[in-house]
């Protein structure tokens, strides 16, 4: 109600002069003049109007001020409606009081004085047009305040929605560290309940060698209200460690005072995982540059003794034992040649990739060991279900198997099963097309404390018998045709089997090479 | 027994390494022309009839592919065998005859050197 609404006044009197004479009064007033000529008349207006004051005579016919004052007063919406009372006879206190207690509020005699009728009637009419207000603020009031509080509940709503569906875990503490919630996802990942969590429960989901560290860093953050970060390892329910990084922020309100902790720990065991790798391929790498510098400068001086050897030992000044000896240094000096080719292995013979057939480079392999698997007493399976025709350079491939099936008659030396197959797989996934090969053997097997190392440069189960480069190269041999190489040894009722499996991406059209299915041969 | 009238020119510019495997050849029967640079080997082939030339890849000035490219050039009729102890092979290797290691031995060296010249000569 704007300020400047104009109220209605309700005059009630059965002699119409008297009406005219107060409508004449109270015209400057400029509000709302409603005239009424009985008690009952009025009452209609009342129920139909919101009337601010009412002017009444006391006597009228009918039914009198008092007995009007009376009913109106039973309204529940007319009891705080002012009521003035004009009494034409001298009204004791005592019917001023009776009036009082009908709800009157005031009383003017007659004569009516002009100026204190306007002044009393604007007293009241102000008065009410105040109240009006002060409700109409209340109300709206009253509708920010429930409009607040949905929006609160939506919020709320909102931000559980959205602290359940981030893939983070989330929680939230009072100002000195309790925790006071956490999000699903935290419930998922550790499998515990809030129960199980609370004052210094969550302790026991961290990594022992941790624990220490991040209660402290937590603690000091509770003590000054800075942020804190950290990253480590947190338990899942399934007993396997992940790592997390992991940040408390504190959240302040209006005033600046620091009212909760909001933190959140994000799983970042997949990155550590790559980066860790990336670490180890880089190590790798600048090994492998090493190596491929201290073979260059080896190189060369070995040629020359080996050349110088050569001579010698055929020089016809030197008697049998002398040239024993020279015969001696020449087969070592084979050897070491050996370990620097292989550490050159990155040699080529031919210098273009050509087309292979990934089968018949085994086969010349197995043939070549034929020896060894007569030696040995190892059966051959061989299940040739492609030609595996690749574009590749043979001798490297060779380099692989020659290896591989090496490695595999080494684990077999009191015989045993050498199972090779090829096979060309479709493409599936995000990986192409491609020929894997598997060369498995039923030898001693892989330690699984050796099967990180398997790979790596100088690492060799053979002792004085290897030179831990063989799996190694190979295994750079294969990365560069963008392909992998992988194992499994698994060990069962005191027999193990060993599988090594390689995928060559990039197979070519098939061809009927006359290489299907061949089997048994040993 | 090759035909004694074959003429090597070898390239290195490490003396020990040239000298021995200048013995090598000779005892495989070969003539041998010896000189430690590209330039050294250009001057000679300017100036005399050589059958093959064996240099080293790795040289101060030039390298073995850069004297191979000058020699196929000017003498595309004369072999060019490259051997080295280098990691990687130079991208332009296939511009010699044969790119090959040299720990691959003295046997294997005279071998390729045959095979080269049987190539050429038929």
């Amino acid at each position: 109600m704007s300020v400047n609404h104009k109220v209605n006044i309700l005059m009630v009197d059965d002699q119409p002069a008297k009406l005219l004479s107060y409508d004449a009064i109270l015209t400057e007033l400029g509000e709302n003049l409603i005239k009424a000529s009985s008690g009952r008349e009025a009452l209609e207006v009342l129920l139909k109007t919101d009337v601010a004051v009412v002017l009444m005579d006391v006597s009228m016919p009918e039914m009198d001020g008092f007995e009007m004052a009376e009913i109106i007063r039973q309204h529940p919406r007319f009891q705080k409606t002012a009521i003035i009372f004009i009494s034409g006879v001298h009204l004791t206190d005592l019917d001023k009081l009776k009036g009082y207690q009908r709800g009157a509020v005031d009383y003017i005699s007659v004569p009516v004085v002009p100026e204190v009728l306007r002044a009393k009637v604007s007293v009241f009419a102000e008065l009410h047009r105040k109240r009006r207000q002060l409700e109409a603020l209340n109300h709206e009031l009253e509708q920010r305040v429930l409009d607040r509080t949905e929006e609160l509940q939506e919020s709320e709503t909102r931000f559980r929605t959205l602290a359940n569906s981030i893939p983070q875990l989330a929680w939230m503490a009072d100002p000195g560290g309790a925790t006071l919630w956490y999000n699903q996802r935290w419930y998922d990942y550790t499998g515990t309940t809030f129960d199980d969590v609370q004052g210094s429960g969550w302790h026991k989901l961290h990594h022992p060698e941790h624990v220490e560290r991040v209660v402290q860093g937590l603690q000091r953050s509770w003590d000054t209200g800075e942020a804190w970060e950290d990253t480590f390892p947190l338990l899942g329910k399934d007993g396997e460690y992940r790592w997390f990084l992991s940040r408390a922020v504190p959240v302040f309100d209006s005033h600046g005072k620091l009212t909760r902790w909001f933190g959140t720990c994000t799983d970042v065991s997949r990155q550590m995982a790559a980066e860790e790798a990336l670490r180890k391929t880089e190590r790798l790498a600048a090994m492998g540059r090493v190596a491929g510098i201290i073979a260059h400068e080896i190189n060369n001086p070995l040629e020359a003794i080996t050349n110088a050897f050569y001579l010698l030992e055929a020089h016809p000044s030197l008697d049998e034992e002398a040239r024993a000896y020279a015969r001696m240094a020449s087969e070592e000096l084979a050897r070491i040649s050996h370990i620097t080719r292989q550490s050159l292995s990155f040699y080529r013979e031919s210098q273009q990739a050509v087309p292979v057939s990934v089968a018949r480079v085994l086969d010349d392999v197995l043939e070549l060991q034929g020896r060894h698997f007569r030696i040995n007493g190892v059966e051959l399976d061989k299940e040739y279900k492609s030609s595996g025709l690749i574009l590749a350079y043979p001798a490297e491939l060779k380099q692989v198997f020659l290896n591989l099936v090496g490695n595999a008659l080494q684990a077999m030396p009191t015989g045993g099963r050498l199972r090779v197959t090829v096979r060309e797989t479709a493409e599936r996934g995000n990986l192409p097309r491609g020929i894997r090969i598997s060369v498995c053997d039923t030898g001693t097997g892989i330690r699984p404390e050796d099967a990180k190392r398997l790979f790596e440069p100088f690492f060799t189960t053979k002792s004085t018998k290897g030179t831990g480069l063989g799996l190694w190269i190979s295994k750079g041999i294969v990365q560069k045709y963008d392909g992998t190489i992988k194992f499994r040894s698994v060990r069962m009722n005191g027999s193990s089997a060993t599988c090594f499996s390689v995928f060559i991406p990039g197979a070519m059209a098939a061809q009927s090479a006359g290489l299907t299915t061949l089997s048994g041969a040993s | 027994m090759p035909d004694s009238k074959v003429v090597i020119l070898c390239v290195d510019d490490e003396p020990n390494s040239l000298v021995l495997r200048k013995l090598v050849l000779q005892k495989a029967g070969y003539e041998v022309v010896t000189t430690n640079s590209a330039l050294g080997a250009l001057d000679v082939l300017a100036s005399r009839q050589i059958d093959l030339v064996l240099s080293d890849q790795l040289m101060p000035g030039q390298t073995g592919t850069e004297l191979a490219r000058q020699i196929k050039d000017r003498w595309p009729s004369i072999p060019v065998i490259l051997i080295s102890g280098v990691n990687e092979i130079p991208p332009d290797a296939t511009i010699a005859d044969l790119f090959m290691s040299k720990v691959e031995g003295p046997v294997m060296m005279c071998q390729n050197i045959s095979d080269v010249l049987v190539k050429y000569r038929s």
